[in-house]
């Protein structure tokens, strides 16, 4: 059959993500995990804290949508990246490993 | 835009612990050295200052004019202790006048006990130590870091070329099908934008319409999540295959009213379990389809006996044979509504909307390690999927099949209003409590007695004339039950 090209409605698509629940969570708890983890970081100057929290971040970005918010992901990051830079400003030391 | 973000980031990295590692050296350490050898040549008893103070040289590091013009004062001093400890207040109080050094006999046996005592070795402080080693954790951390920044440029790059692979094969079969071919919904007239519209990083879509029979056709490109290196790591554990997810909704004249799936026996049982139409209208468990001629791997969820007769003619039958290996699933549905939704109490009191939909899942081959010379052979299954859609127009049910078909639809709206029958009517009942209630505060805040007065009165009579109603219907019924 060939294509109708009379002035049959063509329609734009619907909205693709009618039902957020289907939507994979991922970036959403890792952006949250991230915020905890320089939270702890910083309150608690424990430098592993802060590096998983700049782990957390990364794989938010990755994961995120088009339709996410860049600012809040920036947020997060520059908040992870302050956590391991105050750690190490308050104590030069080196992390030492936990085994 | 986002990886530029990235980089002007990581540069802060480095730069960090540079100023980090530096400000310790700013001690007041140096001043303290200066106090003591501006004074050390006219005290005589200084000698442990003097033992001291070349050690200091030694660690402190930088300044080391400083300390070549105390090297060159104390020349001598540093020879006397080369030699053995015991000799070293002799040979400096000899050009002196042993007079003046009376009460200081006991110095020298002092230091010369001192010197005796073991060196102890200052345990100095690892971040002192100026060296890279001892950073071994975070350099470890900066390099998972790094690695994951390749992978996920890797990963999206691949995921793109994938993608466009697959539209660059397909692109003329859907030209020569669909007036519209791609479409991001932000145009105001409805210009093909002859592109796929990139939701993710590993989720692609295009929108066509603009053919006969059906409204429009979403394909979605989901591939696996190669820019997470988590990801990547969990499918070394469990292999996954990049899917092409196509849903064609049809328009309503253009199919008739029936509820079919065929794909694999474990796809079936889980779309039988989470899709709305599939649990109501197809109660068995999924067949095997041998008896068509289908591969094992296949099974077929239908609502009707006709209904699959119907479908698997011999196109269809050569379609599911040849790609049994590519296809999840394929389902045919009126009364599409999406996966169940989960409901709580008292909140569902309609039934969800439903479309008529054929939805397609394919897996690309190569179970992830997937190249773009494989979306090649994806483009059969788009000839079966423009198959489908005019078989759907075609196939029409019988009478008999047709009186099923509507019987079935009738019984699952009875199910559904049984079900939430109690629902409605405790939300009616609610309703006509409000209703009063509100009545009631009319009442009250009518300031003028008399007006008050008259609409109780009217309410009181709209109560009675009910009473007189039930009490009518009770008679009634009575009088049928005898």
């Amino acid at each position: 059959p060939a294509p109708s090209n009379s002035a049959a409605p063509r329609y734009k698509p619907p909205a693709t993500e009618t039902n957020p629940a289907l939507e994979d969570p991922t970036p959403d708890y890792m952006n949250l995990l991230g915020m905890v983890f320089s939270m702890c970081g910083l309150m608690l100057k424990l430098k592993w804290c802060a590096w998983i929290a700049v782990y957390c971040s990364f794989i938010s970005f990755a994961n995120s949508r088009s339709s996410e918010d860049t600012k809040q992901m920036m947020s997060s990051f520059m908040l992870s990246i302050s956590a391991v830079v105050m750690s190490y400003l308050q104590n030069p030391q080196p992390m030492s490993p936990p085994w | 835009m986002k990886n530029f973000y990235i980089f002007i980031a990581l540069l802060f990295i480095p730069w960090s612990f540079s100023v980090a590692k530096y400000s310790e050296f700013e001690d007041g350490d140096d001043i303290m050295e200066y106090d003591d050898n501006d004074f050390a040549e006219f005290e005589d008893v200084n000698e442990d200052a003097v033992t001291e103070s070349p050690q200091r040289i030694i660690t402190t590091e930088d300044d080391e004019e400083e300390a070549t013009v105390e090297l060159e004062g104390q020349d001598e001093n540093q020879e006397d202790f080369d030699d053995a400890d015991a000799q070293e207040g002799d040979t400096e109080s000899e050009p002196y006048d042993d007079e003046e050094f009376e009460g200081y006999e006991e110095k020298p046996d002092a230091s010369h006990s001192k010197n005796k005592d073991p060196i102890t070795i200052v345990n100095v402080p690892a971040h002192l130590q100026n060296s890279w080693e001892s950073y071994y954790m975070e350099i470890l951390m900066v390099t998972g870091l790094l690695a994951y920044i390749m992978n996920y440029i890797i990963g999206k790059n691949k995921n793109n070329r994938l993608a466009h692979a697959w539209f660059n094969t397909h692109r003329e079969l859907l030209e020569s099908n669909f007036a519209l071919v791609g479409d991001d919904g932000t145009n105001k007239e409805a210009t093909s934008t002859g592109k796929l519209n990139q939701e993710n990083e590993h989720i692609y879509n295009l929108w066509c319409s603009g053919r006969v029979c059906c409204e429009g056709m979403l394909i979605q490109l989901k591939f696996l999540k190669r820019q997470d290196l988590l990801n990547v790591l969990a499918r070394m554990m469990r292999p996954a295959s990049d899917q092409v997810q196509i849903k064609v909704t049809m328009n309503d004249e253009d199919m008739d009213t029936y509820v079919f799936a065929v794909g694999t026996r474990k796809a079936l049982v889980r779309l039988q379990k989470e899709m709305q139409d599939l649990s109501e209208f197809c109660s068995d468990k999924p067949k095997s389809g041998a008896k068509y001629g289908l591969p094992d791997s296949l099974a077929i969820l239908s609502e009707m006996g006709e209904v699959t007769e119907g479908m698997m003619d011999a196109k269809m039958i050569h379609f599911l044979t040849h790609y049994a290996d590519k296809i999840e699933s394929v389902q045919f549905s009126d009364q599409f509504s999406g996966p169940k939704l989960m409901q709580e109490e008292g909140q569902l009191t309609k039934l969800p909307e439903t479309k008529k939909t054929l939805l397609f899942t394919f897996n690309v081959p190569g179970s992830g390690n997937t190249s773009p010379k494989d979306m090649e052979s994806l483009l059969p299954l788009m000839s079966m999927v423009i198959y489908s859609i005019d078989k759907a127009k075609k196939f029409r049910l019988n009478r008999e099949g047709k009186q099923k078909a509507d019987k079935n639809r009738a019984r699952v709206e009875e199910n559904f209003l049984k079900l939430t029958h109690v629902q409605r009517q405790e939300a009616a009942q609610s309703r006509r409590e409000e209703k009063k209630r509100a009545e009631k505060e009319r009442i009250m805040n009518e300031e003028d007695p008399e007006k008050q007065r008259r609409l109780e009165e009217a309410a009181l009579r709209r109560e009675q004339k009910k009473l007189e109603k039930k009490q009518m219907k009770m008679k009634q019924i009575k009088v049928k039950a005898m």
